[in-house]
């Protein structure tokens, strides 16, 4: 078991899943042990091929694995080249991050699921989706193609849709299914023009390596390659939830909660950051611009997502744009070339996060309610939701020594050194309203006096499939972040360290600034406790100055309207347009153009029809006319 | 021998006479007797022909007797007709027989 | 084995007599006598396809070749025969047939208005297909043509249904009669073109692999091509002259509604293929342009449109205006990556299409209404036939793993590679615009609370879930493992001369 067997880690759930499709509803508890099974053997077969992977290494450069099966392949005849398509799987360190992550979480959520999903109508539909939503993803982080990535790509929106939706019946849960996959797909147009246009001009291949090859060789024109890479960032910013197309991220908390747990914190989002760093070389190559573009947007979603945190009142919600937050802070990261800190980011992302999405499910399965304003202290009551909820807060806000912070804190490194100090400043501010609302969630829903009684007597720890997840995740967001110590990433196994694990180029270590690390954490830990203190008790403060600055505050609860304009958009443009033109094709191409030639044609013989009188005199007449006249044709030409 | 200009001449003005009939009479009895009347013309005008150019061939004159034959043919499918439509609509002005007409 | 392609023809025409026979107090006995036609028809289609093999050559395999005039008039040696041969492009859509006649059968099970008359045009217009597809000499391939595209005339104004809306009304006389009258004018266009052809080459015959290897004058090229272009393209759907598709397609009972999207409109591209394209090189090259601006048109004036539809059918209709859209962009491209893609795109439609309309029809006939506004939820009530809608809807909106993004990424890729950046892009848009309306659809009409109105809606009858997983099969066939088309396709379209790689 090697590298070069590494297709069986998504083949697994893919079988799995084909299995539960067909066979799912005459299996004993609907086949989720069979989902179980199959996610949990990938996970375990990502240690074989780590190893392999660390046995081929050479001191601290890797050997990729590569495996591949032609698919479609054809010559084209007149150019003699060959045109293929195959389904390759390709293992680099950066993929092995990947898989742990995905890996692990899916088979938290998974288990956790049982417990939370029992009961639930489409249980087996539930495990079958989620078997497919697994080998998709593990489909896309190791394809060694554009294409099969592509593939992985629009597989992982499609589950994301059917998982969102999985309530179809609620309206709501419909409506945000249908965003969440239109949103991505304008997102994959600019995707798949990317990866075609990197076909077109290159060297006639999909393969991710040797694209990086040849244009590392200058084959692409820069400015070919600036519009190439942007285009395939578009796809980036669907998947990833960036500004602009961020909206369909809080609404997909319509789904059940484990489903955001591994959807919209751990895995589906961060496809996009995966994708700009797997192609980073292509980014460094062309434009500045390129790497700017990714920089700013990621800004922007930063500041965005942390004021609009600020604004939420469903604890879902609010876990949904810390998520965008931390997706903005790994695209800053990517702007600024650092591969290992964003890697770092997501890796440690997504423990705490899915911790943080467990928690609140736990939460709602324990309350059946997820406003937070009816919550509180519910810490009474479910200890270890709250202490493990805690860690995934502080480890999101930062704080020392939990994994949010080392990770955070190479993305502020990285910005200081290599950023404009403006940069610099947007990133601490942000962190510093992340302080304030992920303490506002925490504080609202686990302490102080609960705000609805019947609420809280209801609520109760939830069983061992529950906890016993959270307890994991728990502790790996507490101590995950320590593999930024090279230390501790050769005790585990990693010549050189994590760093050097993951970075592509040259060897690079994890950088740690003290000043850095002590500003961002007063600034996060100084936001924390003024969230604390504003929103203790009745949160009465709060709720002045929430007043006192109303048309923010109404801006922020409305979420800066985007989601306003883009509905404005699609019912007055989109539609309007489709409507203009639904009119133009009856009116205009049917009505005028073609039962106009028809009316031509019918008027004609209406017209025509008088010259048949009916009268036999009239006829025998013509015959006679027309008789002499040909005779005194033929008698002049004759003549 | 008498020239054959003289059968031509005769020919001419039966077949006008003929022509005039059908085109000014609505009777369509008369209108069948001026078909007849045309149909001998050119029937006088064959049986001429055919002895002047080669009094050994009778084509011409076999060509006459199946005009006959045919002019009888038709005044009996035409009387039929005029007989139907005279029974069903009590007319047998041609102007009049319009139901085929838009 | 030669005779196969015989079969292909005879068999529906032979079936017409047989149906004849049966009084027609026996509905029943014409439905088995049409299943079992359509089996057979199947059987053999996919047989052609599974052993069809490339050997070199223009590709032509199972050859039948029958004098019927020569050495008359005009006519040289071997004139007019009765030619029949299938390629590689030929084979994936004779099967593509017999799937669509086969799932056709099954879903006009519930024809009970002269059952046998029904199955008689429906087997009629068949043969009409296969013969188009098989038919290697001109005059036959006109003839095939007429037979296959006449008989929807009787099928849509008597079996038909006619609908009434808010502003407007569509008798399905109408339907019919705009059907009829708009491809029999294309085939005016081709007919003169077939001649003009004919007498340019001055080989004396309507053989088309004789035809093809005349160098034509250049200047005549591009004053016949257009010909073709435009009397083909009508059948293909292209714009601006695709209006008696949705129209045709509303007013059409379910099974000719399938088979009418699903073959007789790539019988269309086909011609403007095997004909245009491949006696008319110069010209296709030099009108390819305008073929790819009306195609690009054609794609996103179709998903627009079916954005804008309320009506299940009509949304259908314009995504097939949509998707032939793509098919002319592949067939303009002149690229072979871009040809391959457009046969491919031919089958994945036709698949797919037909798909739609057995879905739609299925809940037309419990609801007798087809605006999606006014349903809600059934998904609850009809589960599998949701499931079959959304994966019809979702190969047509390009998920990979479904035929339809195989297809339309080739095309997409060779219109790239032609050059035609905008095309391209607006082609991926289109795609974009497809996802909108599919999933606007499902949401609208299938998710949601249920409306208590449709409480009393039941799964789709076993008769179309058969026909609906046959599809199916084919989808995921051709989505999974398109080499077999693939190879097929592709080497043909190599020999057709203009197209480059």
């Amino acid at each position: 078991m090697g590298m070069e067997q590494a297709w069986l880690i998504p083949a697994i759930p893919a079988a799995a899943f084909a299995i539960l499709l067909i066979f799912g509803p005459y299996l004993p508890r609907r086949g989720d042990w069979l989902a179980i099974a199959a996610i949990g053997a990938s996970f375990v077969l990502v240690f074989p091929v780590l190893a392999d992977l660390l046995d081929r290494a050479d001191g601290t450069t890797y050997v990729a694995g590569e495996k591949a099966w032609e698919w479609i392949s054809f010559d084209l005849g007149s150019v003699g080249e060959t045109f293929e398509i195959e389904i390759g799987f390709y293992v680099d360190p950066i993929t092995i991050v990947m898989l742990a992550v995905v890996t692990l979480v899916a088979l938290m959520v998974q288990v956790y699921s049982i417990a939370y999903m029992k009961g639930d109508s489409r249980y087996g539909w539930y495990f079958t989706v989620m078997s497919l939503f697994a080998a998709s993803m593990l489909t896309l982080v190791l394809a060694n193609n554009l294409l099969l990535l592509y593939a992985g790509w629009e597989a992982v929106g499609f589950c994301s849709f059917l998982l969102i939706g999985f309530w179809w019946e609620k309206r709501s849960a419909a409506e945000a299914a249908k965003k969440a996959f239109i949103t991505t797909r304008v997102g994959d147009v600019g995707l798949l023009i990317g990866i075609i246009m990197l076909w077109h001009e290159g060297p006639n291949t999909f393969n991710i390596q040797e694209i990086i090859h040849f244009a590392e060789g200058g084959g692409y024109g820069d400015t070919y390659l600036t519009a190439a890479v942007l285009f395939l960032f578009m796809g980036a910013l669907g998947k990833s939830g960036q500004f602009p197309l961020h909206v369909w991220l809080p609404d997909a908390m319509e789904g059940p909660t484990p489903v955001s747990a591994l959807i919209h914190a751990a895995t589906m989002v961060v496809a996009g950051v995966y994708l700009v760093a797997r192609m980073l070389p292509l980014f460094e190559v062309a434009d500045p611009i390129a790497l700017n573009v990714v920089l700013i947007v990621g800004l922007i979603t930063v500041m965005l997502s942390a004021t609009m945190g600020l604004a939420a009142t469903d604890i879902k919600r609010v876990i949904a744009y810390s998520t965008l937050n931390s997706l903005g802070l790994m695209f800053v990261a990517l702007g600024s070339s650092a591969v290992a800190a964003a890697m770092l980011y997501l890796f440690v992302h997504g423990f705490f996060k899915a911790l943080l999405f467990l928690g609140a499910g736990s939460v709602i399965h324990a309350t059946e309610e997820q406003d937070m304003n009816r919550l509180g202290g519910l810490a009474a009551k479910m200890p270890i939701t709250a202490a493990t909820f805690a860690i995934g807060t502080l480890a999101m806000i930062g704080l020392v020594p939990l994994s949010g912070f080392w990770a955070k804190d190479e993305v502020l490194v990285f910005a200081e050194e290599e950023q404009h100090v403006i940069v610099y400043l947007v990133l601490l501010s942000s962190l510093a309203i992340t302080g304030l609302y992920m303490a506002r969630l925490f504080v609202r829903t686990f302490l102080f006096a609960p705000r609805e009684q019947a609420t809280y007597d209801h609520a109760h720890e939830g069983g061992a499939l529950i906890t016993v997840p959270l307890l994991i995740l728990g502790l790996l967001a507490a101590v995950g972040g320590f593999v930024v110590f090279d230390e501790v990433g050769e005790a585990l196994g990693f010549p050189g360290g994590f760093a050097q694990f993951v970075f592509l180029h040259e060897a690079h270590q994890f950088d740690f600034q003290l000043d850095t690390a002590i500003t961002s954490t007063v600034l996060a830990g100084g936001g924390a406790v003024v969230g604390w203190v504003l929103w203790q008790g009745k949160a009465e403060l709060a709720a002045r100055i929430r007043d006192a600055f109303s048309p923010i505050s109404t801006l922020l609860a409305n979420r800066y309207y985007v989601d306003e304009v883009y509905q404005f958009a699609i019912d007055r443009v989109v539609l309007v347009l489709g409507g203009i033109i639904a009119w133009f094709d009856r009116v205009v191409i049917n009505d005028r153009g073609v039962n106009g030639s028809a009316y031509i044609a019918y008027f004609t013989g209406l017209e025509a029809r008088l010259l048949q009188t009916g009268r036999i005199p009239n006829y025998a007449l013509a015959i006679v006319v027309g008789i002499l006249i040909l005779a005194i044709v033929m008698l002049v030409t004759q003549v | 021998m008498i020239p054959i200009d003289n059968f031509l001449v005769l020919s001419a003005i039966l077949f006008s006479l003929g022509m005039y009939g059908v085109l000014a009479r609505r009777n369509a009895v008369l209108i069948l007797m001026s078909v007849e009347l045309m149909l001998q013309a050119v029937v006088i005008n064959f049986v001429a022909f055919a002895v002047y150019l080669d009094p050994e061939a009778f084509t011409g004159i076999i060509f006459a007797v199946f005009v006959i034959v045919i002019a009888a043919a038709e005044a009996g499918l035409a009387l039929a007709i005029i007989l139907r439509l005279f029974r069903n609509r009590q007319i047998s002005n041609v102007d009049e027989a319009n139901l085929m007409k838009w | 084995m030669d005779l196969v392609l015989l079969a292909l023809i005879v068999i529906p025409l032979a079936v017409c007599p047989l149906f004849m026979l049966i009084p027609s107090q026996y509905p029943q006995l014409s439905r088995y006598l049409a299943a079992l036609a359509g089996t057979a028809l199947l059987v053999l289609s996919a047989l052609v396809f599974i052993v069809y093999e490339f050997d070199g050559g223009s590709g032509l395999r199972f050859e039948l070749q029958w004098d019927w005039l020569e050495n008359i008039g005009f006519l040289g040696e071997n004139g007019i025969t009765f030619y029949l041969g299938v390629d590689g492009v030929g084979a994936p859509l004779v099967l593509l047939n017999g799937i669509v006649i086969f799932a056709a059968v099954f879903v006009s099970w519930n024809i009970t208005h002269r059952t046998k008359d029904f199955f008689i045009l429906l087997f009629l217009l068949v043969s009409g297909v296969y013969g188009v597809f098989i038919s290697q000499d001109l005059f036959f391939f006109f003839f095939w043509y007429e037979v296959a595209v006449l008989p929807m005339y009787l099928l849509i104004a008597v079996w038909g249904a006619s609908s009434e809306f808010p502003t407007f009304s569509r008798p399905k006389e109408y339907g019919a009669m705009k059907l009829t009258m708009m491809l029999v004018g294309g085939s005016v266009l081709i007919f003169i073109a077939i001649f003009a052809l004919f007498v340019e080459a001055g080989a004396g015959t309507f053989d088309m692999t004789v035809l093809r290897e005349q160098s034509l004058d250049e200047d005549f090229q591009k004053w016949v091509y257009p010909l073709f272009m435009v009397g083909f393209g009508v059948l293909a759907g292209m714009w601006p002259l695709h209006t008696w598709s949705p129209d045709g397609h509303v007013a059409a009972p379910t099974g000719v509604s399938m088979l009418h999207a699903g073959v007789l409109m790539k019988l269309g591209a086909f011609g403007i293929l095997r004909v245009g394209m491949t006696l008319l090189p110069e010209g296709a090259e030099f009108w390819a342009p305008v073929l790819m601006a009306l195609g690009v048109t054609g794609a996103v004036y179709g998903s627009v449109s079916a954005l804008a539809q309320t009506d299940l059918k009509y949304m259908v209709g314009y995504s097939s205006v949509s998707h032939m859209g793509f098919v002319l962009m592949g067939l303009a491209s002149m690229t072979q990556i871009g040809v391959n893609g457009a046969v491919l795109q031919m089958f994945a439609h036709g698949a797919m299409t037909a798909l739609m309309f057995t879905n739609v029809g299925a809940l037309y006939d419990q609801a007798h209404i087809r605006d999606m506004t006014q349903f809600g939820g059934i998904a609850k009530r009809m589960p599998r036939h949701s499931a079959f809608f959304a994966i019809a809807g979702l190969s047509s909106l390009g998920l990979p793993g479904l035929a339809g993004f195989v297809a339309e990424f080739h095309i997409f890729v060779g219109v790239f590679r032609a050059g035609y950046w905008w095309a391209g892009g607006l082609g991926i848009l289109s795609a974009a615009i497809t996802a909108t309306y599919v999933l606007r659809m499902l949401a609208r009409a299938y998710f949601g609370p249920l409306n208590d109105k449709w409480d009393g809606l039941k799964e789709m009858r076993l008769g179309e879930q058969f026909a609906g997983a046959v599809l199916i099969a084919m989808i995921l066939f051709m989505g999974l493992w398109p080499a077999p088309f693939i190879d097929r396709i592709s080497e043909t379209v190599e020999m057709i001369p203009g197209i480059t790689g």
